[in-house]
Formats: C-alpha cells, sequence, structure tokens
C-alpha cells in the first residue's frame, strides 16, 4: 500500500460534498446535503445539529458502513470503501459483547487481527487503565455501569490505534453530571493521544467543552450551516463550562440552532398528528 | 413477648400472588420443603400400598421396588437396552440439532424465508411425532433406525424454531461492531453470531433433548425388540410392577440428569 505524501496543514480526514438520500425518487428524504468539511490532524470536531438531521447518516458514511452515496470520504489522500482501518467508530448504543469480560471485550479487534494474547492482553490493559477501568478488568459487562460501558466501548476503539476517532452521541444515554465527568476522560485521553477526533452530537454542552471546531447542520436536508471555532484554551477541564467564554459560545451556536430544532419539532409533531388523524 | 413488636413498621402485607417479592427465599428454607415434600409422598405411596386397596402388586410397597431395581440393575439386559436406548437418543439429538442448527440460521438470516416458512414450522412443531411412526417402520424398519428417525424429527423443530429466533434477537450494532473492525465471515460467524446466539441454542437443545427423548421411549414401547422403551413393556406384560416401577424410577433420573446437564452448560455460557 502505497501512502501518499501529507502535510501536517492537510486535513487528515475529508468529507467532500456528500449527498444522500433515502427511499423512492417520489418519496424520498434527503438525509445529508453536500456536506464539506475536513478534519485536521490532532483535531477535534463535532458535528451538531437537531435530531433528524442526518447526523448518524453522516456517521455511518464516514465509518464505511454506509455505501450507495454521492461525494467522498477521504483519509489523507485515500478515497473509504467500506470500513477503513484507519477510522475507529464508537456507537451510540451499548455495544459491548455481554459474553466477553473487559478485558477480553477490548481485545477483540486485536484478537481479529491475530496479536498473540499476552500482547493483546498488555495492549488492552493499557486502554483500559486510561479510561479508568483498571479494577474492572475481569468483570463483564452486566456488572458495569452505562458509562463505565460506554468507556469499555471506547476502550475498545482506541487499542486499534485508529488514526481518527469516530464516535457518534457515545454519551447519549447517561446522565449530565455522568456526562460532563467522561468529557474530562475524552479530553485527557485526546490530549493524551493527540488523537484526532470526530464526534457527532446533539448535545451543546458537550461540543463546546470538547471541540476545536464545531460544524453544525440544518434539519432535513442535513446541510452545513456553519462552522465556529471554539477558542477556549488547551488543556481544557470541565470547569471550562463555567467560564463567560463557554457561556457565549453555547449562546451563539444555540442560536444557529434553535431555528433548525424547532423546525425539527413542528416537523415530528406534524408527522404524529397525520398518524394519528389517519387511525381516527 | 407479644406486645414487644408492637411498635416496629409493619412488613407490608403481600398476598400470594406478588412478583415485587420480599427478601429471597433461604437456600435451607426450600431444601426443607423438598425434603418434606418427598417424604409426604412416599408415605402417601406407603400407606396406600398397606392398605391393600389394590390388587396385589398394583402400588408395591418401596421396599419391593427398591429390591427389584437392585435386581434389575445387576442384570446385563438392562444395560444393553440402556446402550440401546442412549445410543438412540443422542444420535437423534445430533442430527436433530445439526440440522436444526443450520435451518434456523439459514432462516434467521434471511427475512424473505422466515416470513414465508416459519408458520409451517410453527403449526407442525406440536404435532405428536408419534402419529409419523408406521411410516418410519415403512421406510426404516422395526429397529434402531427408525426411532433415531423419529427423535431426530422431534428434536429438529424446537431447535431450528429457537435457533432462528435467537439469530433474528441478536443486537444489530454488535454486527456493526465487528464489521467497523472489519470482521472477516468466518470471524463474524465464530465470534458474534454463535456467542450471541448461544443461550437460546441451548434452549432448543434442551427441549430437543427432551422431546427425543420421550418419542424414543413411546416408540420403543410401541414396536421394537430392543431399548428400555421395550424392557417396560415386557415388565408391564409379565405383571412385574415392583420391576416396571424401578424401570420408571431409574428412567426419571436418567432424564433429570440430562436435563441438568444441558441447563448447567446453559447457565455457564449466559
Amino acid at each position: 500500500m502505497s501512502t501518499p505524501v501529507e502535510n501536517a496543514a492537510d486535513p487528515l480526514l475529508v468529507i467532500d460534498n456528500i449527498y444522500k438520500r433515502f427511499g423512492t425518487d417520489a418519496d424520498a428524504t434527503v438525509a445529508v446535503d453536500h456536506m464539506s468539511f475536513g478534519v485536521k490532524p490532532g483535531e477535534f470536531v463535532s458535528v451538531i445539529g437537531p435530531s433528524g438531521c442526518g447526523k448518524s447518516t453522516l456517521f455511518n458514511i464516514i465509518g464505511g458502513l454506509l455505501g450507495d452515496y454521492d461525494g467522498e470520504v477521504r483519509v489523507g489522500k485515500e478515497r473509504i470503501d467500506g470500513p477503513h482501518p484507519a477510522i475507529g467508530m464508537v456507537f451510540q448504543e451499548e455495544s459491548t459483547f455481554p459474553w466477553r469480560n473487559v478485558i477480553d471485550n477490548v481485545a477483540f479487534p486485536l484478537e481479529l487481527r491475530g496479536v498473540p494474547k499476552s500482547e493483546r492482553q498488555d495492549r488492552a490493559h493499557h486502554f483500559i487503565d486510561m479510561v479508568g477501568l483498571a479494577n474492572f478488568e475481569k468483570r463483564f459487562p452486566s456488572q458495569l455501569s452505562g458509562g463505565m460501558k460506554q468507556r469499555v466501548s471506547i476502550a475498545r476503539t482506541l487499542v486499534s490505534e485508529p488514526r481518527i476517532l469516530l464516535m457518534d452521541e457515545p454519551f447519549a444515554a447517561l446522565d449530565e453530571q455522568t456526562r460532563l465527568l467522561l468529557g474530562d476522560k475524552i479530553l485527557q485521553i485526546q490530549q493524551q493521544l493527540n488523537q484526532t477526533t470526530l464526534l457527532i452530537t446533539h448535545n451543546l454542552t458537550e461540543a463546546v467543552q470538547l471541540s476545536d471546531r464545531i460544524v453544525v447542520m440544518t434539519y432535513r436536508p442535513g446541510r452545513l450551516k456553519r462552522i465556529v471555532n471554539i477558542d477556549l484554551p488547551r488543556p481544557r477541564t470541565s470547569e471550562v463550562v463555567g467560564s463567560d467564554a463557554f457561556g457565549h459560545y453555547v449562546a451563539e451556536i444555540w442560536n444557529d440552532l434553535r431555528e433548525e430544532a424547532s423546525r425539527g419539532m413542528v416537523d415530528a409533531e406534524a408527522s404524529i398528528s397525520r398518524r394519528s388523524a389517519a387511525r381516527g | 413477648m407479644a406486645a414487644t413488636g408492637a411498635i416496629a413498621a409493619r412488613p407490608r402485607k403481600r398476598t400470594w400472588l406478588d412478583l415485587e417479592s420480599g427478601p429471597a427465599p433461604s437456600r435451607s428454607a426450600v431444601l426443607g420443603v423438598r425434603i418434606v415434600f418427598a417424604i409426604v409422598v412416599i408415605a402417601i405411596w406407603e400407606a396406600i400400598s398397606a392398605s391393600g386397596l389394590f390388587f396385589g402388586d398394583v402400588v408395591p410397597s418401596l421396599v419391593k421396588i427398591l429390591a427389584s431395581m437392585w435386581r434389575l440393575l445387576i442384570q446385563d439386559a438392562f444395560w444393553t437396552n440402556l446402550q440401546v436406548t442412549a445410543l438412540e437418543i443422542l444420535v437423534a439429538l445430533g442430527i436433530g440439532a445439526a440440522a436444526g442448527i443450520a435451518c434456523g440460521i439459514i432462516l434467521g438470516a434471511n427475512g424473505f424465508l422466515r416470513k414465508a416458512y416459519e408458520p409451517f414450522m410453527y403449526y407442525f412443531s406440536p404435532t405428536p411425532r408419534i402419529i409419523l411412526f408406521p411410516i418410519m417402520i415403512m421406510w426404516f424398519g422395526i429397529g434402531v433406525e427408525s426411532k433415531v428417525a423419529l427423535g431426530a424429527l422431534s428434536s429438529f423443530f424446537p431447535i431450528a424454531l429457537s435457533t432462528s429466533a435467537g439469530m433474528a434477537l441478536i443486537d444489530k450494532v454488535l454486527i456493526r461492531v465487528g464489521r467497523s473492525f472489519r470482521a472477516s465471515a468466518w470471524q463474524m460467524a465464530t465470534k458474534i453470531y454463535l456467542p450471541a446466539m448461544r443461550v437460546p441454542v441451548l434452549t432448543g437443545i434442551r427441549l430437543g433433548f427432551g422431546l427425543a427423548m420421550i418419542t424414543v421411549l413411546l416408540a420403543e414401547t410401541k414396536l421394537s425388540n430392543k431399548g428400555l422403551g421395550y424392557l417396560v413393556m415386557q415388565f408391564y406384560q409379565r405383571f412385574d410392577m415392583p420391576t416396571l416401577y424401578a424401570l420408571l424410577i431409574v428412567l426419571f433420573l436418567i432424564a433429570g440428569a440430562g436435563n441438568a446437564l444441558i441447563g448447567r452448560f446453559e447457565r455457564a455460557s449466559r
């Protein structure tokens, strides 16, 4: 495999004019409408948008799990076609293997590659320690809390040492306080590994807390509305949530997002009343 | 003593049908109830036997049954017939499980086939397989083969149905995880699909084992020249009731042990 020459300033991940629609011509929904942006090496970018804006579609396209779209996703100069080893995905749903304990869950990607057992245990241990679960290696997912399970999933993806970490609302199912604390963990890991990260989220504080840049999406069809640079100091912790600048960014992005979110809400309510009218 | 507990908080009153149960029952209490139950059953049995209400050996005393059991267990005839029956059940279960898991995977993986064929399986599945025995005798003769065929047919359905249901219930995100780490088809099958389905598959095998055992023994009592079912009918025709009861007890124990063994696998793999 030839490695194209890459400049440090060039984006590592390129989303180039992605267009995806579902359904037939007569009754098609455009989920993603000509989105383009890039993520530079070491950068943390969030994509934020209201529910139903096509964020998860974008996640699946970048992860190579969804095909049949127009445009390109590139890692460096290489166009991706299916799941790519440079991209490590963390899913929104609880996705640990219930029949494997923590260390075997985390070692899974190494097992697939045929890494010898002692080496994969060592490497899994390193990342389990990084997400703060060193004392839980022999536990099974059923014995862990929701936040701990998501940390197992994150460690499992990190152990495969992806150049780009791609996460889809990994903390959506958790309460606000756990979410802030896990945000700290993510900040710490991201800074430690200088990990290029793309986070899909609908959570404003999470996006501002973690990101260097935020890509704001419109509600259906999902277009790029605006890209906001977050100039908060690094290294960062969740304490930043209390600062004036933080509040400023949240207000600014909410301003963009409010219109989109209310369009989404009106749409959802209309479809519910259509359904109940059809039933009645 | 009576007044001391009056001020203490009264526990919520529980009805006999109460899913929001109180403290877990203690193991010794459960064991105690079991022992008392066994003693009561034995006592009633002995009382009926001693009362002379029934003719001769219809309800023989336990002492007689245990003595017959001893004579039964030292006979070569018992062990050769046990071997025949055990072999029939195991081969039947092996064939039924292999075919059932294969069919279940095909149905589970393909929504169209599942929609098309599953109703047939659900309708045919509760039909007593013994009604096919005459056909099996015509095809395979009165020997071991017809019992194996019938037992395999019995165990096939629950195993196929629970495998296909188990496959359809696999958490889809786990499959996406496998794909995102670029697992090969073989790795997907062995590291995700099979472990994710192990509990329903083992449940199917346990049900299939029970059905295979029922069908094989039933077939042996109908028409055969070997096996424990054949032996049951021999004792019955000789009106050797104590030995018949002894054999039934041995059969209960074998069935219980088989179920417990598979159940242990099932729990261990949870």
